[in-house]
């Protein structure tokens, strides 16, 4: 079926649930694909796919197509995800062990060794993440994980190429610094 | 990037060790930081959360009609900073404005009051006009004496 979003957005607008399966269908792994990129644990980025679109079902009628509808939602969901991480900041930091990480597929992938180096690399790259200012997480999540282009980026994010582009080179930079030990240092030979 | 500045990106990167190292490493920090992400995509299935988005939707639905009512009721946009300045500026002006009226001191007699007093050897005359009645009394004392004995 053919997905016209101006049509499913208005009909959304006058409070179609039913128009929000069609947003939801069309956006949902790109919704999780931040979250994920941002909290990195499962759980909390279900959670978070699950806040954006009831969020956005209620506050849809203030979308006045001014900007790109995907930017709006981006931007929804990035802001949702930074807010999640502050509130679990503040909370006691429970045992989630299982939650932790990608499932293997490969069965070489499923050695003890590997799993274990998996883990620990997910946990430094998150470790390292949370570390950054949230602008600069942003800016580095949309950049890397959604290959955003500068202009969709500043949409997103309400600010000026320019200002993507510092925040972009500073957290790159930041992160480097932070996972020294799994970037390649790109020397050659 | 256009296809001429690619052109001229990749002729450059043939030549330049130092900006080859800086993109492998680029290249190396956006594998660490993406490739977790698309493999836990792959792996979730996300329809089911829908059915949680859409049982939340659907009971907000139900309390709309209640809400309508409480929102029938609700004083909060009346604390606005916006509106809540110049209603009690509009409401001191009233206060100020009507004070003088609702205070206003009032004769114990109104409408009647004394026009003239005359005094002579043999009588006192006092005259008074009714307001209202549109009435004239002309009070006569017998006497100087008799006055001061009735005040």
């Amino acid at each position: 079926m053919d997905y016209d979003e101006a049509e499913v957005i208005s009909r959304c607008q006058q409070g179609d649930a039913d128009a929000l399966k069609g947003i939801f269908d069309q956006y949902h792994k790109k919704v999780y694909r931040i979250a994920y990129g941002v909290v990195r644990q499962r759980e909390d980025a279900l959670d978070i796919v699950q806040e954006v679109f009831i969020k956005l079902f209620r506050s849809i009628k203030k979308f006045k197509g001014r900007s790109h509808f995907y930017t709006y939602l981006y931007r929804m969901t990035m802001n949702t995800a930074i807010d999640h991480t502050r509130k679990m900041k503040r909370q006691p930091p429970l045992n989630r062990e299982e939650d932790r990480g990608v499932q293997l597929s490969d069965d070489a992938e499923k050695r003890p060794d590997r799993i274990l180096a998996h883990k620990e690399l997910e946990e430094r790259v998150k470790l390292a993440m949370d570390k950054l200012p949230p602008e600069q997480k942003a800016a580095l999540i949309f950049r890397e994980v959604e290959g955003l282009s500068y202009q969709e980026m500043a949409e997103a994010m309400g600010c000026s190429i320019g200002t993507v582009m510092s925040r972009l080179h500073y957290g790159r930079k930041k992160i480097q610094e932070l996972l020294k030990d799994y970037v390649l240092e790109g020397k050659e030979g | 990037m256009t296809d001429p500045e690619r052109v001229l990106v990749e002729g450059h990167l043939l030549e330049c060790p130092t900006c080859r190292d800086a993109l492998r490493s680029m290249e190396s920090l956006r594998n660490l930081i993406k490739s977790p992400v698309e493999a836990a995509v792959e792996k979730e299935e996300l329809p089911w959360v829908w059915q949680k988005i859409e049982r939340e939707i659907r009971s907000e639905e139900k309390l709309s009609w209640w809400k309508g009512i409480w929102d029938w009721f609700d004083v909060t946009p009346l604390l606005r900073k916006r509106v809540l300045i110049p209603a009690v500026a509009v409401t001191v002006l009233l206060i100020l404005l009507t004070a003088p009226l609702l205070f206003k001191k009032t004769s114990s007699y109104p409408g009647q009051s004394v026009v003239e007093y005359v005094e002579s050897q043999t009588y006192n005359v006092m005259i008074y006009e009714t307001e209202n009645a549109k009435m004239t009394v002309i009070w006569l004392f017998e006497g100087p004496d008799q006055e001061r004995s009735t005040s």
